[in-house]
């Protein structure tokens, strides 16, 4: 077939959000890869909706970005509405949400990957893995047979075992009108690795000449909208409007009368599904006192006549969703040009992954995107990227590569995935990384760039400019702190601000302290270097303030994190025996057994564990003699 | 004698806060001081400094010897907690011993073991007290605290979506009935210690006033006597008297008088701070000798003392008139400790001053340990912080942090919060998702 080669060291399964981050973090490092997809033009398809980031999900991808990933690059090249969400928030929780363009995103993704050197793509379907003592030493492909690798990565997304469920109808299909993968479930069943089925959904997507927008309320982005990327430069994206509207208790009615041939109330998925993502007949019946839920109507590209009716995911037959949205208003006429579906797919739950998404049963094989049992773009290409630069780190030799809970919401995205192995598709909350104040969109570059910059995912001058932002933070705060300034220069401004008037001295910093005092009141006071230097970095006056300002609460969380760090530095052996300690509950001897956890503090952290229990642990540890040390 | 020990990096300068000495604390050795609090002074004490890693633990360690009175103990124990030491968990002391390596490998086992019984039978214990009302008290507080928490991580999370937003205030009062309930726990401890040790009623007075009498009496009549508590000093002696449902601690004092002799006087003082502690003060006064008014006491003192107009049968009608004056106002009894006049009715008084106590908390149930005491006031000090910054307008990821922390002072009690506790509760009180 073809001038395919025999062997490759890293081998990528899947050409979704996971799989071309994946591809392209090893590639870039410098590793020979391969992306098998099943359909070159799909990669990077958005299967759901035209959106990138959204809460906490925004987050995830500045994370991607800063450690040389390409989602934010791209969503801020082909982004067609821009805004920032809970701006009437905390900084700390705002985060950035794009309407795609899915056309143009995926177009740049696979030229991308086209161009990457080091990186073929084959359109195939893989079928298998081969292993030997444990290791993966070969995948094997529908049409190119077996393939060589030191090290391959799943990233198959829906496609495994995929089902398709509309009304009573059910179909084989990874996406509505595309095969699913059959042989890799099985596979890795026997080999060991346990899997299990999730379903997700979708809405019906609608042609736009059908819409009367007459009737329904416009929603644009934000007229100066921040960038995802750190990176990005002269960031001038077009605004492009969603439309509003809302359900009523006759569409409530309609979609009631269709329950009995709803595949979820029948009892034909078998998977479960995200409850943060419920289905419209789901919302309908869980929250009957609603008489109205409201609906978003998104166009899927620049000048799209295909919108996709956010809030109305359903597995209704397709007679009810065209009634139900028939009753909607400015839908009265709504074409339907594919209706909503239900997809239950097999996933491996995350339990058995280590934090660097190796599988722990087998060597060399890593598990990215929803196979791991999440959801969403974002916590795909996150995975993938983290699975991606691991695989390259085992080809070269090198200490494999992971985010603690308190350096990223990537860090908490895995940690959550293999000790809480979610069994219900896992969306990231800000709610989730109790480091919150130190995880902020705005300062994920000088968080996380480091890392970017040393596997050669980042440029050194872009990796220098994160330096030198959060160099000039530190400067400034320390310059707040030595700073000082009289009652008598000090107060006739206080009292401008009805703020209460100083006795002696006080340093800048105490005064920013107070809720009622901005850094933007004591421009007046600084010396002129700094208001220069606050107007050439973007938002850096607003990072010093808020430093400054929640101070006492991140002191807090640095503090929890000193206690916690030595629990995350002592490392379980692969051998213990769980079953036979007998100083710790049966509860936590069966969850330890089965999680086995890589860390005294992932240990912890697994439910039903409980601090006795790591205590005993602890003891048992140092009686094996087992020494402390880091990965 | 009793024994307080406090271990890790702050165990000294802790102890420097509570513990007034001239000598400093230094490696290995003794040192008497003075243990105060910020009421004053609480006992004379010796303290011994063991620096790490050459203690008991491998850790900073303080022993103080203190006289073993358990009202003195719990008094030193509330102003360690107060700079930021914690009551040691089941087996400690010895879990930290061996994690520094101050135990061979033969006794890992043993500590182990230890640790699993010792906290299999806290949580058994727990696991009984929290099936009755208290359990259903804590757990309530738990789950309106998270909700009020999920409510702030909703507005976080979901602000995309069409959620209904709970006014600022709403949340902030939301939050001040938590702290109600939580102060209204921790107050009800007062109570419930007393229902699980005892009433702690200390007689005091003047010298030969007839206290020794009026003890004495106390355990004729009532002739229930329970053996002397252990550890009682012999400055005073103790004893506990059971009535019906109820134990009262009686305990006979050196008489209150000025003195410039330097012995007594520390012993007066030991008196005061006993006094500070007693659940009813038994005031007795010699009502057979003319006096000149109110003795001098506190208010905070004078709320719970029951005077006891002693030596009733040899008074005069003048003085009877001079004594009504004076204590008309205040709860007073007459009696003849020696006669053994009057005295049952002082017990029944003490008692029926407790049950009045007790009918107060009306439903709040009543808790009786310290260390669910602790917890709670964990737990509202991050309540109290949370509605500050509510009401300040500070950020929600701010107020979050400080109603964690507060959840996690009710974690103590009731075992870790997962934030999918948190999560399961928004997913099933809103309507979420797109």
């Amino acid at each position: 077939m073809f001038h395919v080669k025999l062997d490759f060291e890293n081998i990528v399964i899947g050409g979704g959000h996971a799989g071309v981050e994946a591809a392209l973090a090893s590639a870039r490092m410098g590793i020979s890869t391969l992306l098998i997809t099943m359909e070159k033009s799909a990669i990077a398809r958005m299967s759901c909706n035209p959106a990138i980031g959204g809460l906490a999900k925004g987050h995830l991808v500045a994370e991607i970005d800063a450690l040389g990933g390409e989602m934010a690059k791209v969503t801020d090249k082909t982004g067609i509405q821009f805004r920032m969400l809970n701006r009437s928030k905390g900084r700390a929780v705002w985060s950035p949400r794009a309407q795609a363009d899915k056309l143009q995103y995926s177009l740049e993704m696979i030229s991308l990957v086209v161009a990457q050197k080091n990186l073929e793509i084959l359109e195939d379907t893989a079928i298998g893995i081969i292993t030997e003592h444990n290791q993966i030493v070969a995948v094997q492909t529908k049409k190119c047979g077996f393939i060589t690798c030191k090290t391959a990565i799943i990233t198959a997304g829906t496609f495994l075992n995929g089902l398709i469920h509309i009304g009573v109808k059910q179909k084989r299909g990874g996406r509505l009108g595309e095969k699913s993968a059959l042989g890799i479930t099985e596979s890795l069943n026997a080999v060991g690795i346990k899997s299990g089925r999730l379903k997700t959904g979708t809405p019906p997507r609608i042609h736009r000449d059908s819409i009367n927008f007459d009737q329904l309320t416009p929603q644009y982005g934000d007229k100066n909208p921040k960038p995802f990327s750190f990176q990005t430069k002269n960031f001038n994206p077009i605004n492009i409007p969603c439309y509003i509207t809302y359900t009523n208790p006759g569409t409530h009615a309609i979609l009631f009368s269709g329950l009995d041939r709803s595949p979820l109330y029948t009892g034909r998925i078998k998977g479960v599904g995200p409850r943060y993502c419920p289905s419209i007949e789901d919302k309908i019946v869980r929250f009957r006192e609603r008489t109205s839920h409201q609906i978003f109507l998104e166009p899927e590209w620049e000048d799209s006549y295909q919108y996709y009716v956010n809030g109305f995911s359903t597995s209704l037959p397709v007679d009810i969703q065209e009634k139900g949205l028939h009753s909607i208003r400015g839908l009265e006429n709504a074409e339907i040009i594919k209706p909503g579906y239900a997809i239950e797919y097999d996933f491996f739950p995350s339990y058995q992954l280590k934090r660097t998404l190796e599988t722990k049963v087998i060597g060399g094989l890593y598990l990215a995107g929803q196979v791991n049992g999440t959801s969403g773009y974002e916590e795909a290409a996150a995975l993938g990227l983290v699975a991606g630069i691991n695989a390259a780190l085992k080809n070269r030799d090198e200490q494999p590569f992971f985010l603690t809970r308190s350096e990223a919401y990537i860090g908490v995205l895995i940690d959550d995935l293999i000790t809480k192995s979610p069994t219900e598709p896992y969306r990231m909350f800000t709610s989730s990384a109790e480091y919150r104040l130190l995880l902020r969109f705005d300062n994920a570059d000088q968080r996380l760039s480091h890392y970017g910059h040393r596997f050669g995912l980042i440029q050194h001058n872009q990796f220098l400019l994160s330096q030198c932002r959060k160099h000039l933070i530190e400067k400034s705060i320390r310059y707040l702190h030595q700073t000082s300034l009289s009652p008598s220069v000090i107060n006739p401004r206080l009292a401008d601000k009805l703020e209460n008037p100083v006795k002696s001295g006080i340093s800048l910093f105490k005064l920013l302290c107070r809720p009622n005092i901005h850094l933007a009141d004591l421009y007046p006071l600084l010396p002129e270097s700094f208001l220069r230097t606050f107007s050439k970095l973007d938002g850096l006056a607003e990072q010093v303030e808020l430093d400054v300002k929640y101070h006492g609460y991140i002191q807090r969380q640095i503090n929890l994190i000193k206690t916690q760090s030595r629990q995350e530095q002592i490392r379980l052996p692969d051998n213990i025996e769980y079953l036979k300690i007998n100083s710790i509950t049966k509860e936590a001897r069966e969850k330890l057994n089965l999680m086995r956890p890589e860390t005294i503090a992932q240990a912890g952290r697994i439910p039903g564990v409980s601090p006795a229990d790591i205590t005993a642990l602890l003891i048992l540890l140092k009686k094996q003699g087992v020494s402390r040390e880091t990965e | 004698m009793a024994v307080i020990r406090l271990s890790g990096p702050d165990a000294r300068s802790i102890t420097k806060k509570i513990f007034r000495s001239r000598q400093p604390l230094s490696h290995r050795k003794a040192v008497i001081g003075e243990l105060i609090d910020r009421n004053g002074f609480i006992d004379t004490a010796i303290s011994t400094f063991f620096a790490a890693p050459d203690s008991y633990t491998g850790e900073d360690l303080v022993e103080i010897s203190l006289h073993g009175n358990p009202y003195l103990c719990d008094l030193v124990i509330d102003a360690c907690n107060e700079f930021g030491a914690h009551l040691a968990g089941p087996g400690e002391f010895t879990q930290r011993a061996f994690l520094n390596g101050k135990m061979d490998l033969s006794q890992a086992e043993g500590v182990a073991d230890l640790i699993y019984s010792s906290s299999r039978a806290a949580q058994k214990i727990s696991a009984n007290l929290l099936k009755g009302s208290f359990g259903r008290e804590i757990k309530r507080l738990k789950s309106q605290l998270v909700e009020a928490l999920s409510i702030i991580e909703l507005e976080m999370d979901f602000m995309d979506e069409e959620i209904d937003h709970t006014p600022l205030e709403k949340l902030q009062n939301k939050i001040a009935a938590i702290i109600k309930k939580t102060d209204g726990l921790i107050k009800s401890y007062e109570v419930g210690k007393i229902l699980r040790e005892g009433i702690f009623c200390p007689i005091i007075g003047p010298p030969n006033s007839g206290k020794s009498s009026l003890f004495n009496a106390f355990l004729q009549e009532e002739r229930v006597i329970v053996s002397p508590r252990p550890g009682t000093t012999r400055d005073y002696i103790e004893e506990v008297v059971r009535i019906g449902n109820y134990q009262i601690r009686f305990m006979d004092t050196a008489g209150l008088r000025k003195s410039t002799d330097e012995i007594e006087s520390r012993g007066i003082q030991k008196t005061r701070v006993l006094m500070l502690s007693a659940n009813t003060i038994l005031y007795v006064i010699d009502s057979s000798k003319p006096l000149k008014g109110l003795p001098d006491l506190p208010s905070h003192l004078l709320k719970k003392t029951l005077f006891i107009l002693n030596k009733s049968d040899l008074t005069d009608s003048k003085n009877l008139r001079r004594l009504n004056e004076i204590f008309g106002k205040y709860p007073h009894l007459s009696c003849s400790a020696l006669k053994n006049e009057g005295v049952h009715r002082i017990a029944k008084t003490i008692i029926e001053q407790l049950e009045a106590k007790i009918h107060n908390f009306g439903d709040t149930h009543i808790i009786s340990r310290q260390r669910h005491k602790n917890a709670l006031i964990s737990t509202k000090k991050f309540l109290k912080l949370a509605w500050r910054n509510l009401h300040n307008k500070s950020a929600p990821e701010i107020i979050a942090i400080d109603l964690r922390e507060a959840l996690g002072g009710l974690d103590i009690i009731l075992g870790k919060t997962e934030n999918e506790d948190i999560l399961n509760h928004i997913f099933s009180h809103f309507c979420i998702g797109k």
